[in-house]
């Protein structure tokens, strides 16, 4: 899967696990800040996006600090996946 | 309106079967957070957890609870229930009298059963005997039986400020005519259920938790329960009297489902709010019992709180590391924690604190010591923003 | 005494917006399931973690609460909170063997979340409380508010009963035995001569405060009773009566909480005998949950304010022309039994 590809992929991922009503993948842009004031997420939506990282790709992160650096925006998620994922996606 | 004396008290936690036991271990500054060993969780020698190391059968033989659907978390409300009752000298003729009333509170309720609990709700077995006993009520309702309390009785749930509440719901049923007599307090079990709740909120510390310092990195589950009669001054007049309670509030912080608000809305209005209603000043308190969980955002919080109510903050301590958090027992636990302070005008120190958090600088108290108390503060803090204070006073 | 300033409900009958008591939704499986009405109050991001429990207990309680006067506590009874989002945790738990599990379940199903959502809502600091104590949830939800009123007659208090049916607690209580084996529809749950009843949930909710002035209906007295002898349900039945109604004062209409299980008409049928009026009865529209109580007191009030009763409620007797007078009993699984008396 190219990087375009997994940016969708995350959008539409993000979008379900976190039940964001009315939103569609176009509206999520990869530098959008996920934490701001567009998408209104708090700090459990931050656990949400961690467990979803491990269900979906692998990839485990045991401190919530560690995982603000990680969720900023849908580029650096992409990111990280890229560089950590073990799981076929 | 009446005054509302404590008549009876009765507990149980990983420090001790009772107010004696648990008093002597709180004076040495005995830590009750070991490893799992009764419950079957993968978190089983990872996690430390205050656990009463009594096995549930053992409790259904010394409590001679033999009836069916008996729960662990129903188990531990009738030992520290009977204690309670047996030290007001309670007969079962005033016990059935119109004029008591039972207020409970857990948050776990039979849903330390989550095996169990997993199979009957998705119709994966034939039916257990436990199918009455999941729920909140449960317990109440297993007392009431037991005791065949006369008076009203009920169950809250505002999670770890759920038995602050119940005490407060049980003075004002004497204090507005309801009741004469009030056997008030909490109880909750460890369960699988709330072990891997507080585990997704990533706020389980892997070793001792260690409220107030700088480098507390979560809290600990516990369990364990409490009960208090409270009695309208003029039905107790020949009995011994441990405190006096004068004072309680309810608030909330009305910020968010599972923390506190930097500013501690909610914890400064339950405290301020508490004052007024006892009609003390600040300088009054002697010593508070902190809610202190260990937790990055409450214990910055409540010490926010705190700066923001008093000139100078007065001796403060957290038990959470001596028995870890027990949820909806905590309030009351720490009630009889409270009483003890003032019975024996002492107080116990705050386990595992070593350096201040950087912007508040508040010190706990570390040592045992004596000391004169009038007034001890207690908070209890939980999800839902659900903020509540009890003050209780010597008399 | 406290006084209900207005009132709103969401149950599985046309009582939200327009009320329509005679055209009745019907019992589908032996369940009925509230209709939710949708809201533009409250936004989305609101919404998207909330379970049916809060949703139905947040949009009853905006209904009447927006632009009123500063709310001094928010008062809710429920016996399960959000059992859906509950059991979806510890469904978890099991599927995933106690690995990394996602928390919104779990803060979503803490039984003080309605009552907590309701102050995050509405910005509100003031007292908040969640009684979850089965069947007498909502009747410990009322104790607690009188007693409020007393202390502070001039403020206004939010009061309300919510419960949610879920896969879960329909499985945990059909297994125990509280709904019925075989189905029914709404007009035949009183014929059957069976154990059980139909699941129902809920919301209803009362804006109080001890002002007599342009209120809609009063609440005079309450009283709930731990007890399984009708004997014992029967003198408390009189005493009550006896020590609240005025000589010479008789009850217009007695609306109870019959719903259908053989096992319990031992406890209507004294009841009905010492009420002494016309009966009316209503699980037929509401299903059998533990704070259905709520949704009676809604009735109560609704009957007061418009002077009508749908044919369909009454069991036995006439309608009044005048409705003073009512009186309401409940009791769930016949261990928790209440009385409340409601006058214009």
């Amino acid at each position: 899967m190219d990087k375009e590809q997994l940016k969708l992929q995350l959008k539409q991922q993000i979008i379900e696990s976190l039940n964001l009503i009315g939103i569609k993948p176009e509206d999520i842009k990869d530098d959008t800040i996920l934490f701001g004031e567009e998408l209104g997420l708090d700090s459990i939506d931050s656990l949400e996006l961690i467990v979803l990282l491990e269900r979906n790709y692998g990839i485990k992160i045991n401190d919530p600090k560690e995982g603000r650096k990680v969720l900023v925006d849908i580029n650096t998620m992409a990111d990280f996946i890229e560089q950590n994922t073990t799981k076929q996606h | 309106m009446a005054r509302i004396f404590i008549t009876g008290i009765g507990i149980i936690t990983s420090l001790g079967e009772s107010p004696d036991e648990n008093r002597i271990a709180l004076k040495q500054g005995k830590c009750g957070i070991t490893d799992l060993e009764l419950v079957q969780t993968r978190y089983a020698g990872k996690i430390p957890f205050g656990e009463i190391k009594i096995e549930t059968e053992t409790l259904k033989n010394q409590l001679k609870a033999t009836e069916s659907g008996v729960t662990r978390t129903s188990l531990l409300a009738l030992h520290a229930l009977e204690q309670a009752i047996n030290d007001a000298k309670l007969s079962a003729s005033k016990i059935s009298s119109s004029e008591t009333a039972f207020i409970n509170a857990t948050t776990v309720g039979g849903m330390c059963l989550t095996d169990e609990l997993y199979k009957d709700s998705n119709k994966l077995s034939i039916k257990s005997s436990y199918l009455s006993s999941y729920d909140f009520g449960s317990v109440a309702i297993y007392l009431q039986q037991r005791y065949q309390i006369g008076g009203i009785v009920n169950t809250i749930n505002t999670a770890c400020s759920s038995s602050a509440n119940a005490i407060m719901y049980g003075a004002r049923l004497i204090k507005n005519g309801y009741a004469k007599r009030v056997i008030v307090g909490g109880t909750d079990s460890i369960a699988k259920f709330t072990l891997n709740g507080f585990n997704s909120l990533m706020i389980l510390s892997p070793e001792t938790c260690k409220p107030f310092d700088n480098n507390r990195n979560g809290l600990n589950l516990g369990e364990g329960a409490a009960y208090l009669v409270l009695e309208a001054e003029e039905t107790c007049k020949s009995k011994k009297i441990y405190a006096e309670l004068t004072g309680f509030a309810n608030t909330n912080d009305a910020f968010h489902p599972s923390s506190l608000s930097s500013e501690g809305d909610g914890p400064f209005l339950a405290m301020k709010n508490t004052l007024d209603v006892a009609n003390l000043t600040p300088f009054k308190i002697d010593f508070i019992n902190a809610h202190g969980t260990g937790t990055e955002n409450n214990d910055e919080v409540e010490s926010r709180a705190m700066l923001r109510l008093f000139n100078e903050v007065p001796s403060f301590a957290s038990t959470k590391s001596n028995i870890g958090h027990t949820l909806g027992a905590s309030g009351a636990i720490e009630a009889v924690y409270s009483v003890l302070n003032i019975m024996h005008q002492e107080i116990y120190p705050n386990l595992g604190f070593e350096n201040p958090i950087e912007s508040t600088k508040l010190v706990p108290v570390l040592s045992y010591s004596k000391k004169e108390i009038s007034h001890v503060l207690s908070n209890s803090f939980g999800f839902g923003g659900n903020c509540s204070s009890l003050l209780f006073s010597k008399i | 005494m406290l006084y209900i300033h207005s009132t709103s409900c969401i149950s599985a009958q046309h009582t939200f917006d327009d009320v329509n008591l005679v055209v009745l939704n019907p019992v589908e499986e032996n369940k009925l399931l509230a209709v939710e009405p949708n809201s533009n109050q409250i936004p989305n991001a609101v919404l998207r973690r909330m379970g049916k429990a809060v949703r139905m207990g947040i949009k009853a309680a905006l209904s009447i609460v927006n632009n009123q006067s500063e709310l001094k506590g928010i008062i809710i009874g429920t016996a399960n909170g959000g059992m859906e989002d509950c059991i979806k945790f510890l469904n978890q738990i099991i599927v995933y063997d106690e690995g990394t599990l996602t928390p919104t379940n779990f803060v979503q199903s803490t039984a003080n979340n309605i009552a907590s959502q309701i102050g995050l809502f509405t910005a509100n600091k003031n007292y908040n409380i969640t009684h979850v104590h089965r069947g007498l949830a909502f009747e410990n939800a009322v104790i607690d508010a009188m007693m409020l009123i007393k202390e502070h007659p001039l403020d206004n208090y939010l009061l309300g009963g919510v419960d949610e049916i879920s896969t879960y607690n329909y499985n945990i209580s059909l297994l125990d035995g509280l709904y019925k084996n075989e189905e029914v529809k709404n007009n035949n749950l009183y014929e059957i001569e069976t154990a059980g009843s139909v699941a129902g949930e809920g919301a209803a909710m009362f804006l109080v405060n001890g002002k007599k002035q342009n209120s809609l209906a009063t609440l005079r007295a309450i009283q709930t009773i731990h007890a399984t002898d009708e004997k014992i349900i029967a003198s408390n039945l009189k005493d009550f009566l006896a020590s609240h109604l005025a000589d010479g004062e008789k009850l217009d209409l007695f609306l109870s909480g019959e719903n259908g299980d053989c096992r319990l008409n031992k406890y209507t049928k004294i009841t009905e005998k010492i009420a002494d009026t016309t009966t009316l009865r209503y699980k037929h529209l509401t299903g059998e949950f533990p704070t259905a109580s709520a949704l009676s007191l809604w009735f109560a009030c609704n009957f007061i304010e418009n002077k009508k009763v749908p044919n369909n409620m009454v069991k036995t007797g006439s309608i009044p022309t005048e409705i003073n007078t009512m009186l309401i009993y409940n009791n769930y699984n016949g261990i928790q039994h209440s009385f409340m008396l409601v006058n214009r």
